[in-house]
């Protein structure tokens, strides 16, 4: 019987197909100058003059970004390239269009000399980071190269990394640890993911993501053999080894750890999400899967009965119901919410002269835990504002939700590109992800195979999260929306998984070496 | 070991979990936007709320209330003779009253009778555009309303009139004074001016609170013109007539002080049958009726006229609540307990018995529909700016709050007060009544004209009150005689 992977590869084409991926990307491209053209129509009533710099920058890196792909991993995927394209000139355009400083009206006034309003929107900052992440996709694609040439000298393929799975896991760790050390880290909108390098702030849990992956394949790939074979078989389950669980146990703490001192939700599920559907890939064991969720659900219990860990309970509770939270609503220890907005007596009788919080201040009047769900909820009114085909780039009012260009691009894109345009966007992470776990099932290594389906499978978790998050699927906890969001740590990091899949796709792809069998011709070694 | 298998099936994980945010972002956008787009929280509600013109609101073919451009994209709210019909109108400025309140939706074009209908508009972005409203108002009645109460009423005092059609429930006329000008807070809805003059409406000055309409939204004591209710009860009680009553003078057993009648002449002399002691408003007789029912039973009695419930006369437009109480709570929480004494004044529409001039039109309503109050309304229609019908009113029973014999009878009794008993000088009116004057000692009374017109083949019910000196049959009755020579010159 011949392996799922092996039917794929038996049907791949081994063909170069530069052409479709370029006719893809000129795309993606058109997409995003066009989205582009459009904000600038709709807000200034004539075509920006960032069309050319951002969207003819994102453009020309593209195009370069291409020519590397086809003159060093000529057999990848055509699609990935292309549909990461997309989204990062989506994103952009959505930055370009919620930075204030873009629009006519602003730099007129500001050259005026008027009084102008700043936020925290940087269409600038992206592009420039849109650029490094692009060279960091070009330097991996040759700085990785074909697994067969991995005898040439100071060569380094995905596979190298295998080598070197227990300092991967160490650098990863150390990047988790970076924000939670003083002076180091920062706090940002709640959550602890920051450190502080110069003049930047970098989200090191960007970078680990890819490095845990890395880890985990290497891991699973040396000890898989052990933990799915060996384990007493209880009813239809069979329970592994307590020395297999060991691991196990030490990654759940870990995550627990991440939950407890960074206050992260969404970064711990993302973690503990990634390994074990990494366990069950390597192990075909069910039983992972129990005990991983298993754990997970006690993790969070435990963590909701702990005083300190108000913020996730109540999380919880936002997202069950958020309107009594609108503009402050306090959790009573009954579990009852009452409502501490602007409107309410209580909050009237703390609003005096020195109190920075009257709701926060009521709330401690009542004895219960504060919170607000203004943010969540102003995401869903831009959802509710945009409808079935959205107000069109630049003619809806995404600014009125905090973070609009980072945790909540994907309210502010629902607004202004409507139903429509969430679907588009999130049938492109869809076909991302698929593009990524086939190439994990084409793939012909089994740490290979493993590092692909990780590398697919945390994109998907993440992008579930954040996405499920604003739109109150789940409880909403911060991350960064992949391509989209703002930011130039997550921007690098996933064009960098790009560039891993496109290598290992191009791998998977290529034509096994051919033996020469046909030896009837005598080759001719010289004419001389 | 393969490993192509789970690889797959994390993959199909992977790819539900994407699918699972497709279908939550079309719940979202698709099922919840009308939600999440009208939620009281959403600040665009407000912010786009000035921007597109609202339907404009019509009485008898004349547009009271339309819209004006005050600058670029934005839209103000004028009204025609504002003081005189904002009572059914109310205000517009994001916030709104009245009539701009509970069809806010349909005059904005936000309705999903109308965006449904448009529903391709709202496909292509285009603003779906609201409705014109049609009142059931009679505005000459309710200019000529508003100009009787004007004069009447004393300084500093309030006055209401209610005109329904008995037998749809339809109001044709709901005139208040003192009112106010929604020209001065609509005109321009973001001026500051406009709201300081917001705030000085609703502070009022003494009594008087200009934004609350002393027609639907106001109650006062209701004297003699209660005897109508407590006739319909005595009649259901087993009295007609002829039942001979006591009307000599009543002294009340707590306090021995005496309950007097008006006068002392005719009737209300010492012994009459149950009719001319209405006709005559014999306090004695319907004070030692009340203390017979006991207070329990005209608080039950009075609940079938609809006291005791706000009725909503539109959608969230709610009347005041009338009532007659069994006990009532003072400023200091202490609960008082309707006595004996108090009982007796309860019945004679005094002590603690409250309506809204509203609620005495359908007290009458039910006496002129044989028995059946219809629930009262202001809209009969509402039509999309393609002319096609989204609401039309659907008459409905409110309440059957005494027999069609019963009704019948107080229908003549009715007709006695102004033949013969104490509303003669409004002979020849084509109106029959009951007249009513509440003491508020120190302050003027609150005198009462509570009736139906025409006098035979009853149609309209009427209440008219207004505040000042003397009585309900000289005050109140001349004004209700004109308001129904409008109502009736069609």
């Amino acid at each position: 019987m011949s392996s799922l992977g092996e039917q794929i590869r038996a049907r791949l084409p081994y063909q170069r197909r530069n052409a479709a991926s370029l006719v893809l990307l000129v795309f993606a491209m058109v997409l995003t100058l066009s989205a582009f053209a459009e904000v600038g129509l709709a807000r200034d009533g004539s075509i920006p003059a960032g069309l050319f710099g951002y969207g003819g920058g994102l453009a020309v890196l593209a195009v370069a970004a291409y020519f590397v792909q086809m003159k060093f991993a000529p057999y990848a995927d055509p699609l990935l390239l292309p549909l990461a394209v997309a989204l990062n000139g989506l994103g952009l355009a959505m930055i370009y269009r919620l930075d204030l400083e873009t629009s006519a009206d602003w730099k007129a006034a500001a050259r005026a000399g008027g009084e102008v309003l700043t936020d925290e929107a940087d269409a600038p900052g992206q592009l420039m980071w849109t650029f490094v992440g692009i060279a960091m996709f070009v330097a991996a694609i040759l700085i990785m190269r074909d697994t067969q040439k991995s005898d040439a000298p100071l060569s380094f393929t995905p596979k190298t990394a295998q080598r070197y799975t227990y300092l991967i896991g160490l650098g990863a760790i150390i990047l988790l640890i970076l924000p939670i050390m003083p002076g180091l880290g920062m706090e940002l909108n709640g959550a602890r993911v920051w450190i502080k390098v110069g003049p930047m702030s970098v989200q090191p849990g960007e970078f680990a993501k890819l490095m845990l992956v890395a880890f985990f394949a290497g891991y699973l790939v040396n000890k898989r053999q052990a933990m799915s074979l060996i384990g007493k078989k209880i009813g239809p389950f069979s329970l592994p080894r307590a020395r297999d669980l060991g691991p196990v146990m030490v990654i759940w703490f870990f995550c627990l750890g991440v939950l407890f001192l960074q206050k992260d939700l969404g970064t711990a599920l993302l973690y503990f999400g990634l390994f074990v559907s990494m366990l069950y890939i390597a192990t075909q064991r069910f039983s992972w899967i129990v005990i991983g969720i298993g754990l997970l659900v006690v993790g969070v219990f435990v963590a909701m009965q702990l005083p300190f860990m108000g913020h996730v309970d109540q999380r919880i509770s936002i997202w069950q119901n958020p309107q009594p939270y609108f503009d402050g609503g306090c959790m009573l220890e009954s579990g009852e919410v009452v409502p501490v907005n602007p409107n309410t007596e209580i909050y009237q009788k703390h609003d005096v002269e020195g109190v920075i919080s009257p709701g926060f201040a009521a709330c401690g009047e009542l004895g219960g835990a504060y919170a607000d769900s203004r943010q969540l909820m102003m995401g869903l009114f831009a959802l509710g504002e945009g409808g079935v085909l959205g107000t069109g780039l630049g003619q809806g009012e995404p600014w009125r939700t905090p973070l609009s260009f980072s945790d909540f691009i994907i309210d502010s894109l629902g607004e202004e590109l409507g139903l429509t345009g969430l679907m588009a966007i999130l049938l492109i992470y869809g076909l991302i992800v698929q593009r990524g776990m086939k190439t994990a099932v084409a793939a012909r290594d089994p740490y290979l195979k493993m590092f692909a389906g990780g590398v697919s499978f945390v994109l998907a978790l993440q992008v579930f999260v954040i996405v499920g998050g604003v739109t109150k699927l789940i409880p909403l906890t911060g991350l960064t929306t992949p391509f989209l969001s703002q930011g130039g740590s997550s921007l690098m990091a996933n064009w960098i998984l790009i560039a891993i899949l496109v290598r290992m796709s191009h791998d998977a792809r290529k034509p096994a070496p051919q033996a020469i069998q046909d030896e009837g011709m005598t080759q001719i070694v010289s004419t001389r | 070991m393969n490993m192509d298998k789970p690889i797959r099936r994390v993959a199909i994980f992977a790819l539900l979990l994407i699918f699972a945010l497709m279908a939550q972002v079309n719940y979202m956008q698709g099922s919840q936007a009308e939600d999440l787009r009208t939620d009281a929280n959403n600040p665009r509600l407000y912010a786009d709320i000035f921007k597109t013109p609202r339907g404009q609101i019509s009485a008898g073919g004349e547009v009271l209330v339309s819209s004006k451009e005050i600058d670029e994209e934005e839209y103000g709210r004028v009204y025609k003779d504002g003081p005189i019909f904002s009572p059914v109108t109310g205000y517009f400025r994001g916030g709104a009253t009245q009539v701009e309140n509970a069809y806010s939706a349909l005059l904005s074009g936000d309705d999903s009778r109308i965006t449904n209908q448009r529903w391709f508009d709202t496909f292509i972005g285009k603003e779906a555009e609201g409705a014109d409203l049609e009142l059931s108002i009679d505005p000459r009645a309710q200019r000529t309303a508003y100009e009787q109460l004007k004069r009447a009423t004393a300084p500093g005092r309030r006055g209401g009139a209610v005109v329904m059609d008995v037998e749809t429930g339809a109001i044709k006329v709901a005139a208040s004074y003192p009112s106010f000008d929604p020209n001065e807070v609509s005109n321009d809805p973001r001026s500051d001016e406009g709201a300081k003059r917001l705030e000085q409406l609703a502070k009022g000055e003494g009594v008087q609170r200009p934004l609350i309409d002393n027609a639907l939204s106001q109650t006062f004591p209701p004297g003699s013109s209660f005897k109508i209710l407590m006739a319909a009860l005595g009649l259901a009680d087993g009295m007609d007539a002829n039942t001979p009553v006591d009307t000599s003078d009543l002294i009340l057993p707590e306090s021995n002080r005496p309950l007097p009648d008006s006068h002392e002449n005719g009737a209300c002399g010492g012994r009459a049958p149950l009719r001319a002691a209405f006709v005559e408003s014999c306090n004695s007789s319907f004070g030692r009726m009340a203390m017979e029912l006991t207070i329990q039973k005209l608080h039950d009695g009075s609940e079938k006229f609809g006291f005791g419930d706000r009725v909503e006369i539109e959608p969230n437009f709610f009347a005041a609540e009338s009532s007659v109480p069994v006990e009532v709570t003072d400023a200091e929480g202490n609960v008082i307990k309707t006595g004996q004494d108090a009982t007796a004044r309860s019945g004679i529409g005094q002590e603690n018995v409250r309506s809204t001039p509203l609620q005495m039109a359908m007290v009458a309503a039910a006496v002129a529909n044989n028995g059946v109050i219809m629930k009262p309304y202001l809209v009969e229609k509402a039509r999309a700016q393609d002319q096609s019908e989204v609401y039309s009113a659907d008459p409905q029973e409110y309440k059957k709050a005494m027999s069609e014999g019963d009704a019948k009878e107080l229908q003549d009794w009715m007709r006695g007060v102004v033949t013969e008993g104490t509303a003669t000088n409004l002979q020849g009116r084509n109106i029959a009544g009951k007249t009513g004057t509440a003491e508020q000692t120190p302050f003027p009374n609150a005198r009462w004209f509570v009736g139906f017109s025409p006098m035979e083949d009853p149609k309209y019910a009427f209440a008219v009150m207004t505040e000042g000196s003397g009585s309900g049959g000289t005050a109140a009755g001349p004004i209700a005689a004109e308001i129904m020579a409008q109502v009736l010159k069609q």
